[in-house]
């Protein structure tokens, strides 16, 4: 499946603006289920000083600044993309029960200390090793997670005795979908995760960050995805440029299998609709753009994202 | 009990008691004090407890006049703590002092290697030395900073540690700081003080010196500037005077000759790092930072950080500006890595520690959390993370449950504690309350990376407890500092912290660039002390006038009184004050006086002023000289014992004004004999100029723009010349005739007096011309225009008109036209000033979006 992505984010400022630095995190990544093409910005006023890197989380990362004055700001990103439907069934089927992961993710690689000997003896290469030395990162308190004895009680339900890692997964998404309510007027981005859980209400930012905080209260790894799914346009209609928007879910680390997504607003397992941008911690790690502006008084904010599926 | 049997002996050294299983510094083991502590006490002990004492309140004194405390608000609830110094140093032998700097450099060296591997390659991550958790849970691991190290020999350039002796008699470090280390900047003021008041004792004893270090320290920062650059322009970033070691930011800017910058005063454009100064902006190559690295970056890093630069972290991978220490570096200062620095330095230095740390325990681990989970009330249990909330405690002090939530946290999530032993420190001798007393003690220490290598300052901050057998040693809990001398064994020559050039060799004088935060507050210190000045004349001519209205009972008198009154409150803006024409009030104003005087809550009030004045003069600290800073501490000091905490009445304030003027008078003298006419003194008297002439226009408006009957209009004159410090010149040169178009004329149109208008405005054009410039040369800037358009107007006015009336009118209408339009000008000028000059108040804003985007 291929799309085409077109991200515009406009800023209006009711003063001028001498200077401004920016942080864009819009650039799809590559891997396994998914390849980018091409990517490419258009920003205007054009920035004096444009460089592209990749950070710690392997995502790419765009900092420009602005340094002649201006009241406005366009930032538009077009990227192509090519998705790989080949969601791995054995994936789903997976048996490693969550106990089994959390301990084996305690056991690594700090030697002799782990529990269950009988995987770490299938898992012994350096691979391996340095996977789950990665995915346990994703097991700590990050920026906007931090686990509490709320979430672990409210994931209790879901943990379940020598169940499956990924059928404890697919239970919280389902429980998730059925109790909290998809409302964009209750929540902000500063929103915490506390009241998201007391009040049963979010967006997908919120469900992606309550997921992963119920996860991580049992020992398990998870991440924060950020990037765009496509709306089909109901028969007949035609389809709406600009309907779209960001879109943000979850992904849970399985040992031998990597790591698999999860989408709570929609209680789906991502299969060729959802494009990933970039992941992380939360939020905070992948915020799609960001900047920091010098003067510029009140300042206004629009964006719009077009997916558009090509063939 | 030991006894020391010196004659003449009553500082207490007799009666120094050591405990028991606590090493004391001047005893170690034996039983008789060490040789080279027997000789120092001996000469303390010659010299008496009670000149001892005075000269402790010496110490105190200079400590005090050089700023290191000081108490910027004025109250008793500032910010700033006293800082304390103990007449008594801690001494180091020469031969224990090559262990604890082999230590100390070895420390340093693997320090930095594990700095270099988190933020590079983590091997000690993958191969499982150092746990994922440990360094992945600390707050002080920065992501964005991965992978930002640049090409240096060592990238920790400033180190420092806290070191306690323990009963063995060995050196513990009890802790390790590595992100913006402070002290020793109080180190070096505290042996500048030493030397002031033991300097006999000092002499005979042979010291180690200091300077080499700062020596050190500055060819550290040189070599880390980026494109190998030769005469680097550094920076000391502070987060501002509000900063409980701002003392210290400001003095090592002076010391090293450094620019002193806040965030605002930076800006990153083409991926370097500027200063934005009065002529443009001005590369940066090093920062010496004390802002802590997660605030240095609000793009990148806490985007709600005020105190840092957007895009620095950029600036810094591309390797366009060094920063000492690195952002990340805090990741250091994590606790629980204590407890891996043995294994790692056989790992990477193929050595045992020299310097032992204090036994750590990190929860971490299932065996050492089972540890401590056991030991818990033997323990002290910390957080890896620092936070105002998250403190060290003592397990032994918890109720069982304290201890039960304790312990629940630490399993909830184990690898944010570490369990430490708890430690005695050693005693030292210090003088307390006229005696030589033990106190605990813990000596802080600072090294530098000179090239490949490290250099231990030979002393270091020593802080004692002020109470006895009291382990809790920190200014925060009210300690007390003390030099650190290290024994020489032979005289240790002073090293100048300047480079000597080669013979003959040319240097080109470099103009430091005046910050344009710097300039502004040069120029509210002008204001404020015009302000000052203006209200305090003022109120002198008001109280004079007061007597005589109570000694001769004259009605003029009293109506001239009534005039000058509703002329204070107009020139110091203290609405509605004597204007709102309430006769009680002028009728006994004496309440209102004493208030406009003292009330520092008051805008306008006397104290206000000052506190403005001297608020404005510490944010720029670095800039004073040590007579000059001086200065600002007499006024402030003294204001404050006699006026603001003392019952006064009117009659003693009169006294007290003479010596504020004094005080004034003193410090415009100082700065006009000592600062060169660059930026920095062309906008501390463009302040004062503005400031003056606008007082002066707001005195003549409400009192000889009036129009008053001929006897009260020759009072009022009168009135105005005393208080303007110009009836002396004006007798001598229209002897008894006063009449209001020549003292409009000598007040207004004389350009050689220096307390008329014309003279301001003029001395304004001529600074305003003199001010850099980025714009051409051949264009008259803004305020170039205004303050030409201002003198003009006021150069082409004509003295009889001014002073014809209507008979009708109250007022001269031309003259109050005339004035009023110069205020305005005045007033734009200064904006046009801030505009033009002040770009540092320009404020930042978050853009992201606010709300999540989301969709089904």
């Amino acid at each position: 499946m291929k799309y085409r992505i077109t991200h515009t984010t406009l800023y209006h400022y009711s003063q001028s603006v001498g200077l401004c630095q920016n942080e864009a995190k819009l650039q799809p990544r590559n891997f396994w289920r998914q390849h980018c093409h091409s990517n490419h910005f258009d920003i205007k006023p054009t920035p004096m000083d444009l460089r592209e890197r990749v950070d710690f989380f392997g995502n790419r990362v765009v900092y420009f600044s602005t340094q002649q004055p201006h009241t406005q700001l366009i930032v538009t990103a077009i990227s192509e993309v090519t998705i790989f439907p080949k969601q791995n069934n054995l994936d789903l089927f997976n048996q490693m029960t969550w106990e089994q992961v959390r301990n084996l993710l305690q056991g690594t690689p700090l030697q002799g200390q782990s529990q269950s000997q009988q995987i770490q003896t299938q898992l012994q290469n350096q691979d391996n090793n340095l996977e789950i030395l990665d995915a346990r990162q994703y097991i700590l308190d990050s920026p906007m997670i931090t686990i509490t004895p709320e979430l672990s009680e409210y994931a209790e339900s879901s943990f379940q005795p020598n169940q499956a890692l990924v059928e404890v997964v697919h239970n919280l998404m389902g429980r998730i979908y059925k109790d909290f309510t998809y409302d964009p007027t209750f929540t902000t981005i500063a929103t915490p995760l506390s009241e998201v859980l007391s009040f049963r209400r979010g967006v997908c930012q919120d469900f992606a960050h309550l997921a992963i905080g119920c996860l991580r209260a049992y020992g398990i790894a998870a991440r924060y995805i950020s990037g765009y799914v496509e709306t089909l346009p109901e028969p007949g209609k035609p389809r709406l440029v600009g309907a779209d928007a960001s879109h943000a879910w979850f992904s849970v680390y399985i040992p031998g299998m990597g790591w698999l997504d999860f989408d709570p607003t929609n209680n789906t397992v991502p299969l060729d609709q959802h494009i990933t941008l970039a992941w992380g911690r939360d939020y905070a790690d992948v915020t799609p753009l960001k900047g920091i502006a010098f003067g510029g008084g009140q300042h206004t904010l629009s964006v719009s994202v077009d997916v558009l599926r090509m063939e | 009990m030991r006894n020391n049997k010196s004659p003449a002996n009553d500082i207490g050294t007799q009666y120094y008691a050591t405990q028991l299983g606590i090493y004391d510094e001047m005893y170690a083991t034996e039983n008789k004090a060490l040789p080279y502590w027997e000789r120092f006490m001996a000469a303390l002990a010659s010299m008496g407890s009670e000149k001892l004492e005075l000269r402790r309140r010496e110490a105190q004194r200079l400590l005090r006049e050089n700023g290191v405390t000081y108490n910027v608000y004025g109250d008793s609830e500032s910010l700033t703590r006293p800082w304390r110094l103990d007449p008594v140093p801690l001494l180091i032998s020469s031969e224990e002092w090559i262990v604890i700097e082999a230590g100390l450099k070895q420390r340093a060296e693997l320090l930095d290697l594990i700095l270099k591997d988190i933020y590079g390659k983590q091997t000690l991550l993958k191969k499982g030395l150092l746990p994922a958790e440990l360094i992945f849970g600390h707050e002080g691991f920065l992501h964005p900073c991965v992978g930002a190290l640049q090409n240096q020999p060592r990238h920790l350039t400033i180190y420092s540690a806290n070191l306690a002796r323990g009963p063995s008699g060995r050196m513990w470090v009890l802790d390790d700081r590595t992100q913006a280390p402070s002290g020793s900047g109080y180190a070096l003021e505290n042996r500048t003080v030493m030397t002031r008041v033991l300097p006999d004792i000092f002499r005979e004893t042979q010291v180690h010196r200091l300077s080499g270090f700062f020596k050190a320290l500055h060819k550290g920062l040189v070599d880390i500037a980026p494109h190998n650059k030769e005469d680097p322009r550094i920076v000391i970033l502070t987060p501002g005077p509000l900063n409980e070691t701002y003392f210290e930011h400001a003095y090592l800017a002076a010391y090293l000759g450094y620019t002193l910058v806040q965030g605002g005063d930076l800006t990153v454009r083409d991926g370097r790092v500027w200063l934005k100064s009065l002529a443009g902006l001005q590369p940066v190559d090093v920062i010496l930072r004390r802002v802590d690295d997660s605030f240095c970056d609000p793009l990148e890093m806490r985007s709600e950080s005020k105190l840092g630069v957007a895009g620095l972290l950029e600036a810094v991978r591309r390797g366009n500006v060094a920063i000492a220490n690195p952002l990340g570096s805090s990741v250091l200062e994590n606790p629980g890595l204590l407890a891996f620095l043995p294994r790692l330095s056989r790992y990477f230095l193929n050595q045992e520690l020299k310097l032992p740390s204090v036994a750590t325990w990190w929860c971490g681990q299932r065996r050492e959390r089972d540890f401590v989970l056991q030991n818990l009330e033997r323990l002290v249990i910390k957080p890896i993370n620092r936070t105002s909330v998250n403190h060290a405690v003592f397990g032994g002090e918890l109720s069982s449950k304290e201890k039960d939530l304790l312990r629940c946290q630490i399993l909830a999530k184990p690898h944010l504690f570490i369990g430490q032993e708890q430690v005695s420190f050693s005693t030292l001798p210090a003088f307390i309350d006229h005696q030589i007393e033990p106190r605990n003690a813990v000596l802080r220490n600072f090294v530098v990376a000179s090239g490949d290598d490290y250099m231990v300052m030979p002393g270091g901050l020593t802080r004692v407890a002020r109470q006895k057998d009291n382990f809790i040693v920190s200014n925060q809990a009210g300690g007390i500092s003390k030099d650190t001398w290290v024994l020489a064994s032979e005289p240790d020559k002073p090293v100048s912290i300047w480079t000597q050039p080669k013979r003959n060799q040319h240097i080109d004088a470099v103009t430091e660039p005046l910050t344009s935060r710097a300039a502004d507050n040069l120029f509210w210190v002008g204001r404020h002390l015009e302000r000052i000045e203006a209200a305090t004349r003022l109120l002198r001519t008001i109280l004079l006038k007061l007597r005589e209205t109570l000694e001769f009972k004259d009605p003029i008198d009293d109506e001239c009184l009534k005039v000058l009154l509703r002329t204070l409150t107009q020139v110091t803006g203290t609405y509605p004050g004597f204007v709102k024409g309430d006769t009680q009030l002028l009728k006994t104003p004496e309440a209102e006086l004493l208030s406009l005087a003292k009330e520092g809550h008051r805008k306008g009030s006397l104290t206000a002023n000052i506190q403005a004045l001297i608020q404005a003069a510490f944010n720029i600290r670095d800039l004073w000289s040590q007579d000059t800073w001086r200065s600002v501490d007499n006024i402030q000091r003294r204001w404050q014992q006699r006026v603001v905490n003392n019952e006064i009445t009117v009659e003693q304030l009169q006294d007290h004004l003479d010596d504020l003027i004094t005080g004034i008078v003193a410090f415009t003298g100082l700065t006009n004999e000592s600062m060169t006419r660059e930026a920095a003194w062309l906008m501390l008297d463009s302040g004062r100029r503005l400031e003056r002439a606008l007082s002066l226009i707001a005195l003549l408006r409400s009192t000889l723009a009036l129009r008053h009957e001929d006897t009260l209009q020759n009072q009022v004159l009168e009135a105005v010349l005393v208080s303007t410090d110009s009836l002396t010149i004006y007798q001598r040169r229209y002897r008894s005739f006063i009449q209001l178009p020549m003292v409009l004329e000598l007040l207004l149109l004389d350009e050689t007096h220096p307390r008329s208008v014309a003279y301001q405005l003029h001395q304004l054009s001529v600074h305003v011309a003199a001010l850099p410039k980025v714009k051409s040369k051949s264009r008259l800037s803004e305020e170039e225009r205004l303050i030409l358009k201002t003198y003009t107007d006021l150069r082409l006015c004509n003295m009889s008109e001014l002073t014809l009336a209507d008979e009708n009118e109250g007022i001269y209408t031309d003259l109050e036209s005339l004035l009023s339009n110069t205020t305005d000008l005045l007033w734009r000028f200064a904006e046009v000033i801030a505009e033009a000059y002040f770009s540092h108040s320009q404020t930042s804003q978050l853009l992201m979006p606010n709300s999540a985007e989301d969709e089904l």
